[in-house]
C-alpha cells in the first residue's frame, strides 16, 4: 500500500499533507479540498506508525557473529500433496555461535532499541514458489554433550505449527571446520557425533544435511524438510 | 540539584488499546506469541502463558522472543517515550532501553493477550520540584551546573505509571571537602 493511501486509510492524510506542503493551500486530495486549515498535530501524536515485520524476518542473520561463511538453503515439501513444494510456509532457524552459545534471550532483560548484538543467528523466511528459504550465516560452532545442529520451526501461513526439528551435519565437514579454521573454531572436534547424539541418533538419515563447500569460500547447507500442510 | 536520574515509564497494551500504534504491537505481538508458544506446548496442552510457563520454565524465552514483533514499532517512535509529555505538551524524554513482558496472553483468545513495555529513559540531571513539577535537563549535567553554566531544562509532572527508576545523589566537589576533618559546617550554606 502506498504511504499516502495507507495514511488516508488512518483518516490521517489530513494531518500529514500541509505538513508537506507547507501552506495550507488547496490540493486534490479531498481530505484537503475544504480549504480550511488543519491544525498541526502536538509532538504527543508521535511519528506515524506503519506495519513493521518482527526483527526476525531477515536474510543476514549473522548480526555481529564472526566465523566460517554458511549459507542456508531448506526446501520445505508438503508430505499430502505428493511432497510438492510447499510455497508460503513460514521458516524459523536458529542456531549458536562459533563458541557454541545462543542469543542472549530469556526472561525480561533489558533490551536496547538500537543494539542487535543480543539478536543473532536467529531468523524468519518465507518459501517461494519453489518451497526455498536462504539465509545468510556463519558456520555455527558446537557445544558439550550434542551434535552441531540447526533448529527449524514451520508454521504455515496462519501461524500455525507445522513442525519442529533440528538439521544435522555431516561429522567430516564438521572435523574438518573445527580442526582447520582455527581463526574462529577454538575447541577442535564436537564431543557428541550424530550416532550418539539424543537427538539424532534414531533419525539421523532424514535429518542429515547436505554442506558442500571450503575453507576459503565458506560452506552452503542444502536440506529439504518434509511437513504435513 | 537533587541527582541524576531515570525516569520508567510503563505503558501496558492490551485488547481495550485505542491508538493505531498500540493496535500494531498488540495485533504482531499476539501473532508472535501464538507462533512461538507451540514451541513450548507442542502437545498443545495448555491455553495461557502462564500455564505453559508453569509446565515448561523455558517458556520464559518467550517475553523475548515475542518482542521481536515490537521492535519495529519501537524503532518508530524516534526515541522518544511515548505518552510522557512535558508541559507543552511535547514529548521529552529520550530513551534507548525497554523491557518487554507478557503479562497475559493465551493461545486461542486474543482478547486476553496484555503485554507491558518499560521504558526507561537516558540519564536526566533533576534540578529541582517547582510546583509539583519535575525541572530536569537532558543527559548528566553536573558539569554545567558546577561551572555555573546556563543548561537548557524542562519540566515534567509524574504521571499513572511514570516513576523514577534509578537515583545518584548529587554532590558538589566542595561538598567532598566536608568529609575531611576540621573542615567548616556552615560551608554546607556557602555551597549549595
Amino acid at each position: 500500500m502506498q504511504r499516502k493511501q495507507f495514511l488516508k486509510s488512518l483518516g490521517l492524510s489530513s494531518l500529514v499533507v500541509p505538513l508537506l506542503q507547507q501552506s495550507c493551500s488547496k490540493g486534490d486530495d479531498p481530505a484537503t479540498s475544504s480549504g480550511s486549515c488543519t491544525t498541526t498535530p502536538s509532538e504527543t501524536e508521535g511519528p506515524f506508525p506503519t506495519k513493521n515485520p518482527s526483527t526476525l524476518e531477515m536474510v543476514d542473520i549473522r548480526s555481529d557473529r564472526t566465523g566460517l561463511p554458511f549459507t542456508i538453503k531448506i526446501t520445505i515439501q508438503n508430505k499430502n500433496n505428493s511432497c510438492a513444494v510447499l510455497q508460503g510456509a513460514i521458516v524459523d532457524i536458529w542456531h549458536c555461535d562459533k563458541d557454541g552459545y545462543y542469543s542472549e534471550y530469556g526472561g525480561t532483560s533489558m533490551q536496547t532499541v538500537d543494539y542487535t548484538s543480543v539478536h543473532f543467528l536467529r531468523g524468519r523466511q518465507v518459501t517461494d514458489s519453489n518451497g526455498l528459504v536462504g539465509f545468510t550465516s556463519i558456520f555455527p560452532g558446537w557445544y558439550s554433550s550434542r551434535a552441531p545442529h540447526i533448529h527449524v520451526h514451520i508454521y504455515n501461513a496462519s501461524g500455525t505449527s507445522l513442525l519442529v526439528t533440528q538439521i544435522a551435519f555431516p561429522s567430516d565437514v564438521t572435523d574438518l571446520v573445527y580442526t582447520t579454521a582455527t581463526q574462529y573454531y577454538t575447541k577442535g572436534k564436537q564431543d557428541t557425533y550424530n550416532s550418539t547424539d539424543n537427538v539424532f541418533s534414531d533419525s539421523v538419515d532424514e535429518e542429515l544435511a547436505t554442506v558442500t563447500g571450503n575453507m576459503t569460500d565458506g560452506y552452503v547447507l542444502t536440506h529439504t524438510i518434509n511437513v504435513s500442510a | 540539584m537533587k541527582g541524576l536520574i531515570r525516569l520508567c515509564y510503563t505503558k501496558i497494551i492490551d485488547a481495550a488499546s485505542t491508538g493505531v500504534w498500540e493496535k500494531y504491537v498488540f495485533e504482531d505481538t499476539y501473532r508472535e506469541f501464538f507462533m512461538q508458544a507451540q514451541f513450548y506446548n507442542q502437545q498443545q496442552q495448555y491455553t495461557t502463558f502462564r500455564e505453559i510457563l508453569e509446565s515448561n520454565p523455558k517458556a520464559d524465552q518467550l517475553h523475548y522472543l515475542v518482542s521481536t514483533a515490537a521492535m519495529g514499532y519501537l524503532r518508530q517512535l524516534n526515541g522518544r517515550i511515548p505518552d510522557v509529555a512535558n508541559v507543552s505538551g511535547k514529548l521529552c524524554l529520550p530513551f534507548r532501553n525497554f523491557k518487554f513482558e507478557i503479562l497475559h496472553s493465551h493461545v486461542k483468545e486474543k482478547d486476553q493477550h496484555k503485554v507491558a513495555i518499560h521504558f526507561y529513559s537516558e540519564v536526566l540531571t533533576w534540578i529541582d520540584m517547582v510546583n509539583g513539577l519535575i525541572l530536569f535537563a537532558e543527559g548528566d549535567q553536573r558539569d554545567a551546573y558546577s561551572r555555573n553554566v546556563m543548561m537548557e531544562t524542562d519540566m515534567l509532572s509524574l504521571r499513572n505509571n511514570l516513576r523514577i527508576s534509578a537515583f545518584q545523589p548529587f554532590v558538589q566537589p566542595s561538598l567532598q571537602r566536608l568529609e575531611i576533618p576540621g573542615s567548616i559546617p556552615h560551608a554546607i550554606e556557602e555551597t549549595v
